[in-house]
């Protein structure tokens, strides 16, 4: 019977998983393969996994519940095997690779931020600050300029927007990153113009928090900051 | 998981697992995490509508255009005293309650993929329904599908 594989611990973290179900329609049962450091937390595959609410749901659940309790490697979403056997195989043959990951992962979470600002602030910013830009909306507003206006002013603006939220973006990032060990960018989506994990010791999580707060309260309401955390450190496995 | 209270007054609060925050870190869950290439990754019907939210392209004319538009639609001195759009939708979120999703902040992009994690079949999501308000199943996700003609 195929498995799907949730996580990786230290045969010595407690492994709580009676509160919990695994992937699948009826819930799977998890339960663990072992080697001797290493234990997997897998269930059976079931025969259709979709990216959807339920699966997701169920995978993520594991992590979180299984980082209350000590260090996690939280597999991607989706990894499944033959049979555990196969999984005690990679366990023994690649226990250095992973104890030293678990090792360096110790007493870390990863909080994850997303950033988005109001368009119409930034607009309104720009104009005011752009004399070119103004004068060619003052213009595009009285219908004196050519045909070419809208393109030319659109064209402008976008450009300050990339390079504003490019600029703000790296401001952020270097506001926090004092507080992290590590950090992790990835293709900002939606209206968002930042999206970064950072990879946050324990002892370090109240000045890291307090320090994210601060910037909101800095940058105001037209910016829509959106911290997740803690999680298990998916961007740094 | 939880989300942690911002200064702008956006509180959105969720659990672990089914959480309405799960879509937050899709891209975590998804494109994150230990990949042991030994083992099989299973087809993943629907993943790549992740990409397709990829951020804006902005060097297009679509995009010239409507950045030209929505400058002319701003009037100056009238906007500095009218709150701004995100103060609005941060106070819709606080309302949702648990849910937390600052839903009209995202993209429609951003929408679709929500929208393809409820959109199941299977009785835990037939039930997030129910407890949606009816018109915002109604919302059709038309912006990723002009997007991508972008």
């Amino acid at each position: 019977m195929p498995v799907y594989v949730y996580s990786i611990v230290a045969t010595s973290h407690p492994q709580h998983l009676t509160s919990l179900h695994g992937v699948g329609d009826p819930p799977s049962t998890l339960r663990t393969v072992r080697s001797e450091e290493l234990t997997a937390v897998v269930s059976d595959a079931p025969e259709q996994l979709r990216p959807k609410r339920r699966d997701l749901g169920a995978h993520q659940a594991v992590q979180e519940t299984l980082m209350a309790d000590g260090t996690v490697l939280p597999l991607q979403f989706g990894f499944t095997t033959t049979d555990d056997e196969a999984v005690r195989e990679v366990l023994e043959e690649r226990a250095e690779e992973f104890t030293e990951r678990l090792e360096a992962l110790e007493g870390c979470v990863e909080y994850h931020l997303k950033a988005a600002q109001a368009e119409e602030a930034l607009l309104r910013q720009i104009l005011s600050e752009s004399d070119e830009a103004r004068t060619l909306n003052d213009q595009l507003k009285s219908g004196t300029g050519g045909p070419e206006l809208p393109l030319a002013l659109g064209e402008l603006i976008a450009r300050e927007v990339q390079d504003r939220q490019e600029a703000l973006a790296g401001q952020l990032v270097d506001a926090l990153r004092g507080f992290a060990r590590e950090e992790r960018l990835s293709q900002a989506t939606g209206d968002d113009f930042l999206s970064v994990s950072f990879l946050v010791e324990q002892d370090n999580e109240k000045s890291f928090l307090g320090a994210q707060q601060d910037l909101a309260k800095e940058l105001g309401e037209d910016f829509d900051l959106r911290l997740l955390g803690p999680l298990p450190a998916y961007s740094f496995v | 998981m939880t989300v942690v209270p911002q200064g702008g007054g956006s509180v959105a609060t969720g659990g672990g697992g089914g959480s309405g925050n799960l879509y937050e870190i899709l891209d975590l869950i998804l494109d994150r995490g230990l990949v042991i290439d030994v083992f099989v990754r299973v087809s993943l019907v629907g993943i790549e509508i992740l990409k397709i939210d990829a951020r804006i392209v902005v060097a297009s004319v679509d995009t010239y255009l409507r950045f030209a538009e929505a400058c002319n639609r701003l009037d100056l001195e009238e906007g500095r005293k009218a709150p701004s759009q995100l103060t609005d939708l941060v106070g819709e979120v606080t309302e949702g309650g648990s849910h937390g999703k600052a839903k009209g902040a995202l993209s429609g992009a951003a929408e679709a993929v929500s929208d393809a994690l409820k959109g199941g079949d299977d009785e835990e999501e037939d039930e997030e329904k129910h407890k949606e308000p009816a018109g915002r199943r109604e919302r059709p996700a038309r912006r990723p599908a002009r997007r991508r003609k972008e």
